[in-house]
């Protein structure tokens, strides 16, 4: 009854599975204060959606949710629109790079698995460094020891670089290169993985570039929407991998569930929330993983070809 | 001269036609779908569609009516498809051995009487290819005839059928046409929802003893319309104006969620 076919996609989905899930992962990424495009990406690509246009897709709707969130964090004045700008050129050069690569993996029959395997890889990473830290925390709550973060150091090998550079809000002199190559790489696993890419430029931030935390979010927040934005268009015009409808439905969800999302983070202890949102990432990392190294019910696939005229 | 030559022509020919087709009337096939058009729209879950038709100068009486077998095909676009097969490397499942084949229907359905089998031998069938054994699937490329000598090529061949089957794009119903009269008769096929879209050829068959006596064809066309087709045409044809049109409403829609929330 609430069926809908995706113009893009090709199939026929279910409206109120995509509303739902659109809105659980909002309702995550607002209590949280996440991006859940690691979440969402994976979340199709079980539905079914073919990866190659969860990932475009799923770039689309960040565009959607980091646009909302970097206003909120703009008007609180937590935007280095300088450091931020060097990010974003250093994503938008990765963006390219990245959809190439996702149209030569298509072409070869291999995007399914590097996009798995990223995933993987990269949750694998994320969620038991997070886990770690978060029942670190709550031990430390519970034995009412000091909450005392690790002071970064204030120099390290980054300070060497040339092409330095003056970012006043952050109130750093540093070189140009670290910013650009973190943007750059951020932009590929964008353009890879249709993620914002928060979970590894927030931590690169703070521990690589030094940056005060006050403005790591909001400066996150605003390259995010540029290189997603890059990431869509190109997706669009390389691939044709980018499906609006989808995409639309998946705001709509996200805008709701963040909504009370944001409400729920607010009684929850926070290392206990870490803890519960890096149990969830596992678990999405080994689902991943487990499809990769089970012998499939079918080793044959069909796919179009490309080029072959 | 010449304008009294013609019905003396005329009545030749009468006289040599008539008394034939009095002895052996031919049978004819007359068929029909029930939609010629079909659209997807956003609503598409699939569509029902009904072939049916009558048999002209039929034989069959009030108490025979099993001489004849009826076979429709309906065939979909033709089109350029790779099939992979996963091996363990490393202990991952990974896409190794790849074949490309050329001119596979992007639908086929056969719908029959009676199995195949017994409808008519494997050199009728062929010729007018019918059944998954007749459709001519033959791969493409430099690394064809190595497959083909160690036998492995069936086995992709096959797969490219089952998944085909598996998709609801291929199918075989050897019971799927009934007769409802004495020389009507109709087949149901449901098209699934991710029928690709094209021209279509329906093609009934009529047979008897194993031989073809009429073939008749109707097209069928199956395209996206309405939003659904302006989504993809934009997609396909202006695919920069279409990531630009994205990045648009994803920017109203963040600008929408910031409104609201601020409200409270």
């Amino acid at each position: 009854m609430f069926d809908i076919y995706l113009p893009i996609a090709e199939l026929s989905v279910n409206l109120l599975v995509i509303l739902g899930m659109g809105g659980a992962v909002g309702f995550l990424s607002g209590m949280f204060g996440v991006g859940g495009g690691f979440l969402m990406t994976p979340l199709l690509i079980f539905l079914g959606i073919p990866p190659a246009v969860a990932v475009g897709t799923e770039a689309n709707q960040i565009v959607a949710s980091s646009v909302s969130g970097a206003l909120a964090q703009w008007r609180r004045g937590n935007v280095d629109v300088k450091m931020g700008t060097i990010l974003l050129i250093g994503g938008i050069i990765g963006a390219v790079i990245g959809v190439q690569l996702v149209k030569v993996l298509r072409e070869i029959g291999q995007v399914d698995l590097i996009i798995s395997l990223s995933y993987v890889t990269f949750l694998g990473i994320i969620g038991t460094l997070m886990l770690i830290e978060s029942v670190r925390a709550i031990r430390r709550v519970r034995t009412g020891g000091p909450v005392s973060m690790r002071r970064p150091g204030q120099h390290n090998w980054v300070h060497g670089l040339p092409l330095k550079m003056r970012f006043k809000h952050s109130k750093l002199y540093i070189s140009a290169i670290p910013p650009l190559v973190l943007g750059a790489f951020v932009g590929v696993l964008a353009a890879i993985m249709g993620v914002g890419g928060g979970f590894i430029m927030v931590p690169a931030m703070i521990y690589l570039l030094r940056m005060p935390t006050n403005v790591v979010v909001g400066t996150s927040l605003f390259q995010i929407i540029f290189v997603t934005a890059a990431v869509t268009v190109l997706h669009s015009v390389t691939n044709q991998t980018v499906d609006v409808l989808l995409a639309l439905i998946l705001m709509i969800g996200g805008v709701i569930g963040a909504q009370f999302g944001a409400r729920a983070g607010q009684h929850l202890k926070g290392e206990q929330l870490r803890a519960l949102l890096a149990l969830m990432v596992l678990a999405v990392c080994l689902r991943l993983l487990f499809d990769l190294v089970v012998q499939p019910d079918e080793l044959f696939s069909l796919g179009p070809a490309f080029g072959g005229h | 001269m010449i304008w009294r030559g013609i019905p003396i022509l005329m009545m030749t020919f009468w006289l040599l036609a008539g008394p034939l087709s009095a002895q052996e009337p031919t049978e004819q096939i007359e068929s029909d779908i029930s939609s010629r058009n079909i659209a997807i729209e956003s609503n598409f879950t699939g569509q029902r569609i009904v072939i049916f038709g009558t048999i002209e100068n039929s034989e069959h009486s009030e108490f025979e009516t099993s001489l004849y077998d009826i076979v429709v095909a309906i065939r979909g676009p033709k089109e350029t498809i790779v099939i992979r097969k996963k091996s363990r490397i490393a202990g991952i499942w990974i896409n190794a051995d790849a074949y490309t084949y050329a001119n596979v229907p992007g639908y086929y359905a056969v719908l029959s009487t009676r199995p195949l089998g017994e409808v008519a031998n494997r050199t009728v069938l062929n010729a007018y290819g019918l059944g998954f054994n007749s459709l001519n699937l033959r791969p493409l490329g430099p690394n064809a005839p190595v497959a083909a000598a160690d036998g492995s090529l069936n086995t992709f061949r096959a797969a490219v059928v089952r998944i085909r089957q598996d998709d609801g794009l291929f199918s075989y119903k050897p019971e799927g046409v009934t007769f409802v009269g004495r020389n009507l008769f109709r087949a149901t096929i449901d098209l699934p929802a991710n029928v690709p879209v094209g021209q279509y050829a329906t093609d009934v068959y009529l047979l008897r003893n194993g031989t073809v006596l009429s073939h008749n064809r109707s097209q069928l066309k199956i395209q996206k319309q309405g939003f659904e087709r302006f989504v993809y045409s934009a997609a396909f044809d202006h695919p920069l104006l279409y990531g630009i049109a994205a990045v648009i409403i994803a920017i109203f829609a963040g600008l929408m969620a910031s409104v609201m929330t601020r409200r409270d």
